[in-house]
């Protein structure tokens, strides 16, 4: 990967870079599968590092608005190799979650891993690792509460 | 509660007594005997479930109380907004059932959230009618001194926080925010990857691309499908993994069959459109402007 030396200590940008990513995956085959949803937010926290906060703040209008996935390819190009892995990992977790995979899904993660300038070998660890975390979802999970109300 | 205000669950009476009552008995033990109050509304709840289930979607069959409300809302059937007040009151129950002493605020919350679901309930079990449940009147309890006003006010303070904790996580683990268009957003996001998709057939693969990306996921869904998570046996995952790969690849085909005929459309109209200029230059008439 070209950007060995860059430092990346935004987590703000990184954590708006990965909701943007995993959205995309999640959402191409046109809908929102509960299991997907539910994941994406886990691993934000659990392997980025990120925080609740920094995860929030990320889905904020104006942190969201107007971030295209061009936007979200170039900044996955210039993360550090180790963050573009985690994230190019998180995605491929997403697409493995249902036990599915659709054409746009592929093309994605095609693309990404082309963004962070992968290896083919790099990318096959990737979706390795991914799969083993998909293997501990349930992919019959159901859609997670949105509103406030408990 | 004034005197004739009886129960805020009257209106249930005509669509469902079982529910009614035992509404009516949460509402005597909510200052009382809160843990009673909260056993009561759990059965409640448990009860509306089992007659959702029975109404509409029978296959679900025997289950517990989580899946039920789970596989509810799963199939829309629950919304959110129930489901959400529905969990509460199954959380709170069952910590009552172990022990966990509750305090008279929350089982006054967990009162007024079965209230709102009663509402919603009667009007799912007969359907097209107009339910009124009207407002909700906390049943008035015995005049309390400074001490359990204390005690109810620091309750109350608690119930805030964590519903608010609790949100926060929430807010913090959706891909979307509450505030976002998700079907647009979708939409968008979808149709921003079919154009990704086209510039890629038609200005050439990426640097790892996508017939890579497919066989690498295909092998790995193989591998996921036999984990017990999905349970598939050897064969039975290999031929699911090999159906989808398929799939992805017929895909392919088609859109580069596309962008080739496209491509011929293209040339075939370039060609007529020099054809008809050389017969024109040939007549030694001008081109139209």
């Amino acid at each position: 990967m070209m950007q060995e030396t860059l430092k990346h200590d935004d987590q703000a940008d990184l954590a708006r870079t990965w909701f943007v990513a995993a959205r995309a995956m999640a959402v191409a085959d046109g809908t929102v599968p509960a299991v997907k949803e539910a994941s994406a937010g886990l691993y934000a926290q659990a392997i980025l590092g990120l925080s609740e906060d920094d995860c929030r703040h990320a889905k904020s209008p104006e942190r969201m608005k107007n971030q295209t996935l061009v936007d979200c390819l170039a900044a996955v190009h210039v993360l550090p190799a180790d963050a573009a892995e985690k994230i190019m990992t998180g995605v491929m977790m997403i697409a493995f979650a249902d036990g599915h995979m659709e054409p746009l899904e592929v093309r994605w993660a095609s693309m990404l891993a082309s963004a962070c300038e992968m290896s083919d070998e790099d990318f096959q660890r990737c979706c390795a690792s991914a799969r083993v975390i998909a293997s501990m979802f349930n992919p019959s999970m159901p859609p997670v509460d949105r509103e406030e109300g408990s | 509660m004034s005197q004739e205000h009886r129960s805020n669950f009257e209106f249930v009476e005509q669509y469902d007594h079982r529910i009614s009552h035992l509404g009516g008995q949460a509402e005597q033990y909510v200052h009382t005997d809160p843990d009673s109050c909260l056993f009561k509304l759990r059965l409640m709840v448990e009860m509306m479930a089992r007659r959702l289930v029975e109404l509409q979607a029978p296959r679900l069959g025997e289950m517990d109380l989580i899946s039920i409300l789970r596989s509810l809302e799963q199939y829309g059937m629950l919304p959110k907004k129930q489901a959400d007040g529905m969990h509460a009151i199954r959380r709170d129950g069952n910590a009552a059932v172990h022990g966990s002493e509750t305090p008279v605020p929350t089982a006054m919350r967990r009162l007024r959230d079965a209230h709102r679901i009663s509402g919603w309930y009667c009007s799912m079990i007969q359907r097209g009618a107009t339910v009124r449940p009207g407002q909700f009147v906390p049943p008035a309890g015995p005049a309390a001194d400074e001490h359990a006003l204390a005690m109810h006010k620091a309750a109350e303070a608690l119930e805030d926080s964590i519903d608010e904790r609790r949100q926060a996580t929430r807010d913090s683990l959706l891909l979307f925010a509450d505030e976002e268009d998700v079907p647009t957003e979708v939409h968008r996001i979808v149709s921003e990857l079919e154009g990704l998709d086209r510039v890629a057939q038609a200005a050439g693969e990426p640097l790892v691309d996508a017939e890579f990306v497919a066989v690498v996921m295909a092998m790995e869904m193989e591998q996921l499908l036999e984990h017990p998570t999905l349970g598939l046996g050897t064969r039975e995952a290999k031929r699911e993994a090999e159906k989808q790969y398929r799939k992805i690849r017929e895909g392919f085909e088609l859109r580069e069959a596309m962008y080739a005929e496209e491509r011929r459309a293209l040339m075939l109209h370039h060609q007529r459109e020099l054809n008809d200029r050389r017969g024109r230059d040939g007549d030694g008439s001008s081109p139209k402007r």
